[in-house]
């Protein structure tokens, strides 16, 4: 029995929607890879999606981050391809950064999140705003951290997931850890697979050509030295995906992805000193077929090559300072780009300052050499000031960039190498409370970006992309978070709200799939052996079109579900029941491509 | 006794009716004879107003319209490239009245993924939508819908008529070069009767004397042929060798003009634009206009004696009998499509073709700009709807 109650434990405790930094001690036991993303960047507004809630939207980090986040996604269709739309900005200016690497593709510049796996995650953390300064290119409306920690505590565990739901969709996710004082292994496996053929809600017609299957392996290793530590990460992706028709077309194309990372972590502190290497390898390729029944063709693929030296000193009690080292090397070769390579070595310069018990905060800088770009020079600028024991003011100040990506360089035809990086400029306030049974955070931003690349057709009709247009986002931001447990009734509840301002400055319209309102919120009730939940998001109004003509309608989408705990001998099971969009909304957040209908999802869960 | 009394008056009737009939033979043979008028006669109806007499033996007032997207301009919008639908903007003549989405209000239903053109023969328009694999067949005045042409269409282009067949190119799978062919419709039932294999790549169609030119534009690669068609038997005749990338055909005094733009700067093979003078008698290229390498002209139309093309920004109009290419142009723009018509030019502009485009009209006397009207997304094609 006491397996169960630890195993209900684990699930109720990870639960909280949002870190509270503050109370994070670091533990030796824990190692979080990036280490930097909670260390020098107290000014920015960090959330955490535990590995709870990643449990109950395991297809994608899509239906994660719509129900638990303010990001907009742009789904072609449930499991098509997707991107996101954080603070207004564009698909290639979210950056996922994977145990601190990012992990953007080098040939389109941005994260298809249906091929993000995250079953084996920790956690998945959102952070606020730009960071360039420390993750590089693509981080201006904010970045995403798909997060694998290590822990060095005796431990060895199985865990066994079998997922079975509407449209034959079947899936099962085993991982297993085994851990000493000294060392760390994790592996997880997860595999999806799904005829994805749902219903179009009101039109007598259901998805045509939306096949999918999914397989991401995951494994992660550490040894404990006496003062280091050496981690090792390592990630697989293999999907294979027909593309979804839309209303007005039967396709027949298919799309393949593949990726491949690694990374190796060199970590070695002394009272003053600490040392971080790391080498990382990353492979990515996708294979286009227009045509799912012939055997022709269209591939991309690249391979990154990361070296990252950082060494960390403290001056004194209060006072950090850090310098990284970073040099990348991509290769990427494709059907429409040839050939090309670049080479980035990128210098970082941290500064960080406890002023006072109540006062700190750090400066970031960034200048990169090497490639073929005007390198902007990159600064962050950032502080938390802890007026009393519930109220917190965060400030924040960046320029941030993101660099053409290879498509946009080489692609036959219309590519442009005489593209700059697009810049933006950004500034966030928050304001964060802390009560007994309260979070609620409040957070004002705003972004100016420039040399925003566009593919525009030349006098002879062809697409290129020019360095053209100019934007300017302002938003609020509102997080709220209530928990409260009576005996062994415990109540969460969640809120987030943005509303969202993005314009052309040329035209004064607002930007194409940027919705003014976005509300997602939850509810938990667990009492005794059962674990009640609802999620919904309500997207409002988004324009399809430059000129506002046209537009998508505003819809709210819920999902219920429960979770019943019990044991078979000693093996603590769980069964969990959930009905995804409940009101069987009809809602597309790309035009012409609608989202599913009610369906069922089920899942059981094996502890041993 | 009352039987025979019945048949007698059966014999009555008969002798009567049989009577009457040898009378008729005796009037004149009208095509109406319950109103003494043949079809096509001038009449006036009951409210006193001069018309003419119909198929369906009915004095239809001459000034009635036959429908509400009559006299004025049709364009033909894309849409947006991946997900959504193209749509009709209707203009009248007198500008007065614009309309978005003619099909789409009228037949409460989406036109379908990239509404490439439109074809018409009679009182009927052909919609030819390439993403969705489909013509949608209309009438072309009231645009009811009338059927929609589903099987037999692969990325279905261009549509022309010639009796009573209709004629589609069609691009088949366009990662295939092999399997490109012009699908027959019978007019009647609007059903495929049959395909004519051709060359990769065939796109616009003009009709001569019985003999349908394909201009072989290339598809997303490029190509240098016209096929030239016998629609007597539906089959290939023969096919021209003109410049590289066909892109635009027009007739003139009997001869046919071919625009063709050259092979682009990005296929590693640039070539250079051509407009070719072909005698349909012969089907011999009788003339040859050589442009710069690198200039790739389009849109090629008639106004007048004069040929209309737009290149480099710009659009020139050279007269059929000028042994050289014009130098100077005659207005500025890079248009999405352009065609003429009684001395004016209608041009469309897709923008930055995620928005509605607009459609410019020019006054080819004084190549002054009269009009700019909204259009919907992506203006591919202009037509006139007298």
């Amino acid at each position: 029995m006491k397996g169960l109650y630890l195993f209900i434990a684990s699930f109720i405790c990870s639960a909280s929607l949002y870190a509270q930094l503050d109370s994070i001690q670091y533990l030796n036991e824990v190692v979080l890879v990036d280490s930097k993303l909670e260390e020098f960047s107290e000014g920015y507004t960090l959330t955490k999606i535990s590995d709870t809630l990643i449990s109950r939207n395991p297809v994608s980090l899509s239906d994660l981050l719509n129900f638990n986040s303010n990001i907009y996604i742009k789904e072609n269709g449930y499991g098509m391809i997707a991107s996101p739309s954080y603070r207004g900005t564009n698909a290639s200016q979210t950056a996922v950064i994977w145990n601190g690497i990012p992990i953007n593709s080098n040939l389109t510049g941005q994260t298809d999140f249906n091929t993000i796996a995250t079953a084996s995650l920790t956690n998945v953390m959102i952070r606020s705003g730009g960071g360039s300064s420390q993750y590089g290119s693509g981080a201006v409306g904010g970045s995403i951290h798909l997060n694998n920690t290590i822990e060095f505590t005796e431990n060895s565990s199985n865990e066994l997931t079998i997922y079975y739901g509407s449209y034959a969709s079947v899936g099962g996710i085993f991982k297993r850890k085994m851990a000493t004082k000294k060392k760390y292994l994790d592996m997880a496996v997860d595999f999806i697979s799904s005829d994805n053929d749902y219903e179009y809600v009101g039109l007598n017609r259901k998805n045509n050509n939306g096949e999918f299957n999914k397989l991401n392996i995951s494994m992660n290793g550490g040894l404990r030295l006496n003062n280091s530590s050496l981690i090792w990460n390592s990630n697989y992706f293999s999907g294979v995906r027909n593309l979804s028709s839309t209303i007005t077309t039967f396709n027949k194309d298919s799309y393949k992805d593949e990726t491949f990372r690694n990374l190796l972590t060199w970590n070695s502190t002394s009272k003053k000193w600490n040392n971080i290497i790391k080498g990382a390898h990353i492979f990515e390729r996708y294979q286009y077929y227009p045509n799912r029944e012939n055997v022709l063709y269209f591939e991309g693929k690249s391979n990154t090559i990361i070296g990252d030296y950082q060494l960390e000193y403290n001056i004194n009690e209060k006072i950090t300072v850090s310098s990284i080292l970073n040099l990348t090397h991509i290769k990427a070769e494709g059907t429409n780009i040839g050939n090309e390579s670049r080479n980035t070595l990128a210098a970082i310069f941290i500064w960080k300052q406890l002023v006072s018990d109540q006062l700190s905060y750090n400066i970031n800088i960034r200048q990169e050499f090497l490639n073929d770009f005007e390198n902007p020079l990159i600064v962050s600028i950032d502080t938390k000031y802890k007026i009393n024991q519930w109220y917190s003011l965060k400030a924040n100040a960046s320029n941030n960039y993101r660099v053409p990506t290879f498509n946009d360089l080489y692609w036959n035809n219309g590519g442009n190498v005489d593209l700059k990086p697009e810049i933006s400029y950004q500034g966030t306030i928050s304001n964060e409370f802390y009560f007994k049974y309260f979070l609620f955070n409040m957070n004002l931003f705003y972004i100016n970006s420039k040399d925003l690349i566009s593919w525009q057709p030349d006098m002879n009709g062809i697409f290129s992309p020019i360095n053209i247009s100019e934007t300017e986002n302002i938003g609020f931001e509102m997080a709220a978070k209530f928990s409260k447990s009576i005996q062994t009734n415990m109540f969460n509840l969640g809120i987030n709200y943005a509303y969202t301002s993005a314009k052309n400055i040329e035209t004064g319209k607002q930007l194409m799939y940027v919705p003014v309102h976005k509300v997602t919120g939850t509810i938990d009730y667990r009492i005794q052996r059962f674990n009640a939940y609802y999620q919904q998001f309500f997207n409002g109004k988004v324009f399809t079109t430059t000129d506002n003509s046209t537009d998508l309608d505003s819809y709210l989408v819920a999902n219920i579900g429960v979770d019943y705990f019990f044991s078979y001998k000693t093996m603590p099971i769980k069964i969990g029941f959930k009905i995804n969009n409940i009101f069987n909304t009809y809602y597309e957040n790309v035009a012409y491509r609608p989202m599913p209908n009610r369906n069922i999802q089920t899942t059981i869960t094996f502890k041993f | 006794m009352k039987t025979l009394k019945n048949l007698i008056y059966l014999l009555i009737v008969f002798l009567f009716i049989s009577s009457c009939s040898s009378e008729d033979e005796s009037l004149p043979n009208f095509d109406c004879p319950e109103i003494e008028a043949n079809i096509g006669d001038p009449c006036e109806n009951s409210n006193g107003v001069e018309g003419t007499i119909s198929e369906d033996c009915e004095c239809i007032d001459d000034q009635a319209s036959l429908g509400d997207y009559e006299n004025g301009i049709l364009v033909t919008n894309e849409g947006p490239f991946q997900n959504g639908t193209g749509t009709i903007t209707y203009i009248s003549d007198d500008y007065t009245t614009i309309e978005q989405q003619v099909f789409n209000q009228v037949n409460s239903a989406d036109l379908g993924s990239i509404v490439q053109s439109i074809g018409f023969n009679d009182e009927v328009a052909y919609l030819v939508v390439n993403n969705s694999n489909k013509i949608e067949v209309v009438n072309r005045y009231s645009f009811e819908s009338i059927v929609s042409i589903t099987d037999g269409l692969m990325n279905p282009r261009y549509f022309i008529s010639s009796g009573t067949n209709g004629y589609v190119t069609n691009w088949g799978d366009p990662f295939d070069n092999t399997d490109d062919y012009i699908a027959v419709i019978d007019l009647f039932s609007n059903t495929i009767t049959s395909t004519i294999p051709v060359a990769f790549g065939p796109e616009k169609l003009i009709l001569i004397n019985n003999v349908l030119y394909v201009a072989h534009q290339g598809g997303y690669g490029q190509n240098n042929i016209l096929s030239v068609i016998d629609t007597s038997n539906n089959t290939l005749a023969s096919t021209i060798e003109v410049g590289d990338v066909p892109n635009s055909m027009v007739v003139l005094d009997n001869n046919l003009w071919v625009l063709c733009g050259g092979n682009p700067d990005y296929t590693g093979n640039e070539t250079n634009g051509k407009l070719l003078k072909i005698d349909v008698s012969n089907n011999s290229v009788v003339q040859v206009f050589d442009f710069l390498t690198s200039d790739h002209p389009k849109h090629l139309s008639a106004d007048g004696s004069h040929l209309i093309y737009n290149l480099n920004g710009v659009v020139y109009s050279k007269d059929e009998a000028d042994i050289s290419l014009p130098q100077e142009s005659i207005i500025s723009g890079t248009f999405y499509a352009m065609t003429t018509k009684d001395g004016k030019l209608y041009a469309t502009d897709a923008g930055d073709f995620a928005s509605n485009g607009t459609l410019k009209i020019v006054d080819l006397s004084t190549n002054s700009e009269i009009q700019s009207i909204q259009t919907g997304i992506i203006p591919g094609g202009v037509y006139f709807n007298d």
